[in-house]
């Protein structure tokens, strides 16, 4: 076999200089390669992704080095999604440990740098890396474990059937001798590559299935685990931010004097807006030798802006604007049966609105990042979900290669969908470039509030005919608000029908059905956040059935069993039996319908999104304004789980933003700007109002699906429909205490 | 002569101007990074440090005030990271981004020394001024309590 050399496992540099390919399957979608320091490297090309398919005219290769194993029996698994807090690069290296046979206390965790032709696609969003990654993930620890196996045989002048593996050890059937992984490391590098390896079976499972610790929270209890916040370069210097407070507005004018008179502030920096989706509003930088100083500079800029077409923007009366649009005829999105004459038939008809505010993502790390732009480079350090995309953006601001940017992708303090975006890092790339070093930009709290991508403002009316047995025979479903394709083109003015596809392909079962798109200009940047649309539509679809329940005098769960059965399409039979499935566990954990104590009451929902299946019991406690959430029960189903401690801790945390968006988040926006500023005005969940949460798995052998968002959409509409039953009110608004401000 | 500090048993001079709060002088002065920065307003925790073994904000907290003050940061609660409270964050798997579990820990080792043994109120009382946007309030109380639960069997 011809030697090739290896280009691209700088990654990891200290351990690999120059390796030389003893190995390959070219067909395969594994690479395999030997390390330097002896041991075995395996990538994995996702089949899926043109651009992972790595070849060029001289023959090299780039293996994606997802796995590697030392003779010391040291196992380095890369994680190529970004991590903030979701426990992906827990889940998936665990999923290549259990089909290795790996002991996970040897494994180390490495964050895989961006680089989308090593690691296949990095943007981290949708719920989606354990559904695209895991089949892949697998395959690369069972093929690595099949070429440990044969290079057992090898040295023992056996055949592999005569041998097996078991944590971390290759095992001689025959004489139970007893190899480690270290000790074979090099010779499996050179074992011969298997096409097709068979996956283990789930009484097989090491650690898919069960709960396994993260891999880095022993650095977190210690303060050693390091996000972008944290990052430091030798002659770094530190700049805070004040940005155009309104969407499209330019800055007037600017008296730099005081701020510059600070001592330790070494520069004022213009930043103009780049007109891309994930540039910078544009802003005032000031450049000094830590944060403190440039964030108490930043104070003493003297800036007018001049605001521009969006200083129109006020979001209390544009949210009495959404609902006038959705309480009259909007543009046809989508019609099924015959509406006009199921609701002309009907023995009742039932109406509603709903409606919700604009929410910001607020993790408690705020936009941070770190940028050198040099003459021949540009490197990055940054808390991000999507490092192709800061290579997209500073190429296209520095006008260079995306490949010449270098993004170092750091742990994130949350994100929530905020860091899909990478304004922040824009931002730090030109103030590097206009002050010739590299600076660490952290956005206050305040800047943060202000400037965000939030979620839609929205208004939704809901029309349905009941029979005179309760059953639904029309839905007419009107939504308003603006889109996150606003950002990509500004010149729309309602949701385009794409945005409204969770209305059209909800698994209730009706037959005669309309839907329609009001509309909803756009006065600011809409984004991504957690569980996004999922949000209002589980809202409006779980308190409307409940609704519906009561005008039909039935309980809840009956009504909902009643209207997943009416629907009669094929193709929708698994998603009605998993909705099913899970409010029923849901329910019965709950002990729903049993009697309660006066002003108590259990509220049920369920809700499909993301390919996952969430149901949520909520118990309250209602005593005149005062609203207690005692007890929540969570029924999930994700297919198979990965980690069920991770599953379990991602419905705890949707839990706490469901009730955080239910209750109390909301950005106001006066005359274009965001009146919002921190913690104070932009209340979140605290822990005296923590319910106790109860997190039910259904054992499934599906394919894995995700869960970072699907658990926060069924809490709204639970909430409502507890608080209803307990005290007769409904509440059709969220979230449910805004503060005014 | 100069004014100084004590911070995680080592002693620094205070050589920075003297509105700059401890959090800054911890992060970027001396470039200990565990203590973090969230809201600069002292409203969410996620800067908790011990002064004199007393959780507070050191966001709001002007270095200059602390004058032969002893300050402790996560870094330096445990020799080993091996607090009580700490064994028990990793007992419980509290963290998910982990961003405010310094701030967290700092303050709850601040509220079992006062009280070894905290009721589920004094608990939410004591962390309430401590935000957590991943949720893992459940888990902190979890882990609050078993520390507590050991510290009661004890005296």
């Amino acid at each position: 076999m011809n030697p090739h050399v290896l280009e691209a496992m700088s990654h990891g540099g200290k351990y690999l200089n120059s390796e030389k390919i003893e190995n390959s399957s070219r067909r395969s979608f594994l690479k395999v390669a030997s390390l330097a320091t002896g041991g075995l490297a395996i990538g994995v090309s996702l089949p899926s992704f043109a651009s992972n398919e790595i070849t060029s005219d001289n023959g090299d290769f780039n293996p994606n080095g997802y796995i590697h194993l030392y003779e010391n029996g040291d196992l380095v698994l890369y994680c190529g999604r970004c991590e903030m807090g979701q426990g992906i690069s827990t889940a998936l290296p665990g999923a290549v440990a259990d089909e290795m046979e790996a002991d996970w206390s040897h494994v180390t965790v490495k964050q895989g740098e961006g680089n989308r032709d090593k690691y296949g696609p990095q943007a981290t969003g949708g719920s989606a890396s354990i559904r695209v990654m895991l089949e892949p993930m697998r395959k690369a620890g069972a093929t690595a474990k099949l070429m440990l196996i044969a290079a057992g045989a090898k040295v023992w002048k056996t055949s592999a059937e005569n041998c097996y593996a078991e944590n971390h050890f290759v095992i001689n059937k025959i004489n139970g001798q007893k190899l480690s992984y270290g000790e074979l490391a090099t010779l499996a590098a050179n074992s011969p590559v298997p096409e097709n390896p068979t996956l283990k079976s789930k009484d097989q499972f090491r650690y898919i299935g069960k709960a396994l610790d993260r891999h880095d929270q022993g650095m977190v209890v210690v303060g050693e685990r390091t996000y972008g916040v944290d990052t430091k370069v030798p002659g770094l210097k530190y700049a805070a931010i004040v940005h155009c407070p309104v969407l499209g507005g330019k800055l007037k004018s600017l008296d730099k004097t005081a701020a510059l008179a600070v001592k330790g502030v070494s520069h004022v920096v213009e930043i103009e807006r780049l007109n891309v989706p994930y540039g910078s509003v544009g802003g005032v930088a000031v450049v000094a030798n830590n944060t403190w100083t440039a964030q108490q500079a930043a104070k003493k800029l003297v800036i007018e802006w001049d605001a521009g077409a969006n200083k129109v923007y006020n979001t209390n009366t544009y949210k009495k604007q959404l609902v006038k649009n959705v309480e009259k005829p909007a543009e046809l999105v989508l019609e099924r049966g015959d509406l006009a004459s199921a609701f002309e038939s009907a023995s009742q008809k039932v109406s509603a609105t709903y409606t919700g505010g604009h929410l910001c993502h607020a993790p408690m790390e705020p936009n941070a990042s770190v940028v050198w732009v040099q003459k021949d480079s540009c490197e990055v350090w940054a808390s991000t979900q999507s490092p192709e995309d800061i290579q997209k953006v500073l190429a296209g601001f520095l006008k260079r290669e995306p490949k010449d940017i270098k993004v170092n992708v750091m742990m994130a303090g949350g994100a929530f969908g905020r860091k899909f975006k990478c304004d922040y890092v824009h931002e730090a790339a030109a103030i590097s470039q206009a002050v010739n070093a590299p600076i660490q930009l952290i956005w206050s709290r305040e800047e943060d509030m202000k400037t965000g991508y939030y979620h839609s403002i929205s208004a939704q009316h809901i029309e349905a005919s009941l029979d005179d047995k309760g059953n639904v025979t029309g839905w007419l479903h009107r939504a308003a608000f603006p889109a996150i394709a606003s950002l990509f083109d500004p010149s729309l003015d309602r949701a385009p029908a794409s945005s409204l596809g969770d209305i059209n392909n909800h698994p209730f079962g009706i037959e005669n059905f309309r839907s329609e798109t009001g509309e909803a200009p756009t006065h600011t940047r809409i984004g991504w956040y957690r569980a996004v649309y999922a949000i209002f539509y589980g809202f409006a679809f779980g308190t409307f059935a409940d609704e519906l329940a009561h005008k039909a005098g039935k309980d809840s769960l009956t009504f909902l069993n009643q209207i997943y059965d009416a629907n009669t399409n094929p193709e929708q039979q698994e998603q009605v039996q998993r909705s099913k499935a899970v409010l029923a566990l849901a329910a019965e954990k709950a002990g729903f319908g049993k009697k309660l104590p006066a002003g108590e009451a259990i509220g049920i929902a369920v809700h499909h999104s993301f390919h996952s299946y969430v149901a949520m019991a909520v118990h309250v406690k209602v005593d005149g304004d005062n609203i207690k959430v005692l007890n929540v029960d969570c029924a999930i189903d994700c297919g198979q789980v990965l980690n069920t401690d991770g599953a379990t801790a991602q419905m705890e945390g949707a839990v706490v933003m469901g009730m955080s968006l239910s209750l109390y988040t909301e950005i106001t926006f006066k005359d274009g700007a965001v009146v919002n500023s921190n913690y104070h005005d932009y209340p979140v969940l605290r822990i005296n109002e923590m319910p106790n949460v109860n997190v039910h798995i259904i054992d499934s052998d599906k394919p894995a699906t995700g869960l970072g968002e699907p658990g926060v959409s069924p809490f709204a509409p639970a909430l409502s429909n507890a608080i209803f039953a307990a005290s007769g009110k409904r509440y059709r608004d969220l979230p449910i205490k805004p503060l005014s401000v | 002569m100069t004014n100084t500090i004590k911070i995680n048993d080592k002693t620094f001079d205070i050589d920075v101007p003297d509105d700059m709060p401890l959090l800054w002088f911890l992060r970027d002065h001396l470039e200990y990074t565990g203590t973090k920065f969230g809201c600069g307003a002292g409203l969410c925790g996620a800067c908790t440090v011990h002064v004199d073994g007393q959780a507070t904000r050191s966001c709001v907290l002007p270095v200059s005030s602390l004058v032969g003050k002893s300050i402790t940061t996560i870094e330096g609660l445990s020799k080993d990271g091996d607090h009580p409270l700490q064994k028990a964050w990793l007992e419980n798997n509290v963290p998910q981004c982990g961003y405010c579990q310094a701030g967290q820990i700092m303050n709850a080792a601040s509220l079992l020394k006062n009280n070894a043994a905290p009721s589920d109120d004094e608990i939410d009382a004591a962390m309430q001024g401590n935000i957590c946007r991943c949720g893992t309030y459940q888990r902190i109380k979890k882990a609050i309590k078993s520390v507590a639960y050991d510290l009661a069997k004890e005296v």
